[in-house]
């Protein structure tokens, strides 16, 4: 589903390469920690995924594609194949929690009636049914998230990408949005997950892909947060 | 796609940018108004100089008893006045030629000034002090050169005068006012292009969010730019409905019922000549918006 071949990026500037020949290949439906401390380059490889960035060498593939050769006007297809989330919840907040996930529906042109049937189906996976005319600052921080994961898996992508989900968020929200990441990989989505919070990892024991300095420092099957984990 | 968000984000991005929109609208209306202005005041010297062009005439006047000239000894005698004519008639620019004898011009003078003035026993002229002519028209109204200077100089010749020595002023003016116009208009046009830069810039910025999670979710370039490029073509279209007002009010209140009333010999422009303007403020305008929104959308909102 996603492999990096060498893949090398060197951002303009001195300075080691964020990222430096590594090589790593994330089987569908696979879940996947992406550790690693601060400037390991944990972002790089989810940028390079979502195609935000190319590699400066080595070939990045995602959903089968190089995304490398991939023409502009082809990302956004890309893109509608890999959900997104992040620690900071990026929720508009004029916006109610229907408005929010339908909004990723709208702008890719789906139809109202589509819209009508997902957004509904796709809270209640979330759990959070009833809640749809709230607006983003009348939830907790892990509801909050739990809208940003509705959003990012409304669209049923192939590939859910998760940038530090559980860093705002309290230790009893942190365990509901990993519930819910696992309920979406046991629908045979892709999950990819970059992350500090090593209680989350040692407790889930999936795969951890470890980064430092750029380099691939380790890939093991049900691994903890530390090597020794 | 649809149409319903694209209006929503098209009427919020409207109102959240008020001022600046209004700026651009403003900005808008005025260059492209000194734009039409000077569309229309060149098409005037065009039709000034067509119809005077094709009227022109090269009047060589001949020498005459007392010529002020003092090249001219007497009244110009056969054989001066058959060579002025050969060198006319050989001429290949000259398209036609007529002699107007001192009668003719006396009867013209009188009927631009009125008879009286030439009759009773002290008349301000006679037939005498009418100088005979030569009235050249030339194939091409540009090429006069080549005449004036074959038949200045030659026996019998009192003076060349060309009409547009006459015309020529009004015409001067009207291509000044033409170069002011546009000049002004370039000014203008720079500002309200740097609005609309800076429009875009600040309603990129205003919705950073949601453009970021528009491209995150896979929403084409087109579709994240298309609310951009609509806010741009209704301050366009509203620019360039006030602009082809403006040139309206001018036409018919300037010209039409100004100085057309007063100025008669002048062929004026008139409504077909302001369609013309319209239509090129009507390209003009939505270019000068569409064109940096499609840059500026490019960069602010890349994929």
């Amino acid at each position: 589903m996603i492999r990096f071949e060498k893949v090398t990026k060197t951002y303009p500037g001195p300075g080691a390469p964020a990222l430096d020949g590594v090589t790593v290949d994330i089987e569908k439906g696979e879940f996947v920690f992406l550790v690693g401390a601060s400037g390991s380059g944990k972002s790089t490889a989810l940028r390079l995924v979502l195609r935000e960035t190319r590699p400066t060498s080595g070939r990045v593939y995602v959903a089968g594609k190089e995304i490398n050769r991939l023409a502009g006007w082809k990302v956004p297809r890309l893109r509608r194949q890999i959900g997104t989330v992040f620690q900071d919840f990026r929720l508009l907040q004029n916006k109610n929690v229907s408005e929010n996930v339908a909004f990723a529906l709208q702008v890719i042109g789906k139809s109202r009636s589509e819209i009508r049937q997902v957004v509904p189906e796709t809270l209640e996976l979330v759990g959070l049914s009833g809640k749809g005319d709230r607006l983003p600052d009348e939830l907790s921080g892990g509801e909050q998230q739990r809208v940003a994961i509705a959003r990012a898996f409304v669209n049923r992508p192939m590939i859910l990408i998760a940038d530090e989900p559980t860093g705002n968020l309290d230790p009893t929200s942190s365990v509901e949005v990993m519930k819910l990441l696992e309920r979406i990989n046991q629908t045979g989505t892709t999950v990819v997950m970059a992350t500090h919070d090593s209680g989350v990892v040692d407790h889930m024991r999936k795969r951890v892909v470890e980064l430092g300095g750029g380099r691939l420092l380790r890939d093991q099957v049900e691994g903890g947060y530390g090597a020794a984990g | 796609m649809q149409l319903r968000y694209i209006f929503t984000e098209l009427r919020q991005g409207l109102r959240r940018n008020v001022s600046m929109h209004i700026a651009v609208v403003l900005t808008l209306f005025v260059s492209l108004t000194l734009v039409g202005l000077g569309t229309l005041l060149a098409q005037q010297a065009d039709r000034a100089t067509e119809q005077w062009g094709n009227q022109l005439q090269i009047t060589v006047y001949l020498c005459r008893d007392g010529d002020e000239n003092p090249a001219c000894q007497s009244e110009v005698t056969d054989p001066q006045l058959d060579q002025v004519v050969t060198t006319v008639a050989d001429n290949p620019e000259v398209s036609g030629y007529q002699l107007e004898s001192k009668a003719e011009a006396f009867e013209k003078v009188k009927e631009l000034y009125g008879e009286e003035t030439f009759s009773g026993p002290n008349p301000l002229l006679t037939e005498e002090d009418m100088a005979q002519s030569v009235r050249i028209t030339l194939q091409d109204p540009n090429e006069f050169a080549g005449v004036t200077s074959a038949v200045t100089g030659l026996d019998g010749v009192s003076q060349v005068q060309d009409l547009r020595d006459s015309v020529g002023p009004i015409l001067d003016s009207i291509d000044v006012l033409t170069i002011a116009a546009w000049g002004t208009a370039a000014l203008l046009v720079a500002a309200a292009l740097l609005l609309v830069a800076n429009t875009i810039r600040l309603a990129a910025f205003a919705r950073r969010k949601e453009i970021g999670i528009m491209r995150l979710v896979g929403a084409s370039t087109l579709y994240i730019a298309l609310p951009f490029l609509m806010e741009a073509l209704v301050t366009a279209v509203i620019g360039v409905g006030l602009a082809a007002g403006a040139l309206a009010s001018f036409l018919k209140f300037g010209i039409t019922d100004g100085v057309a009333q007063d100025l008669t010999f002048i062929p004026w422009v008139g409504w077909s000549e302001w369609g013309v303007a319209v239509v090129v403020v009507a390209v003009l305008g939505p270019a000068l918006t569409l064109l940096p929104t499609l840059l500026l959308t490019r960069k602010y909102i890349k994929v």
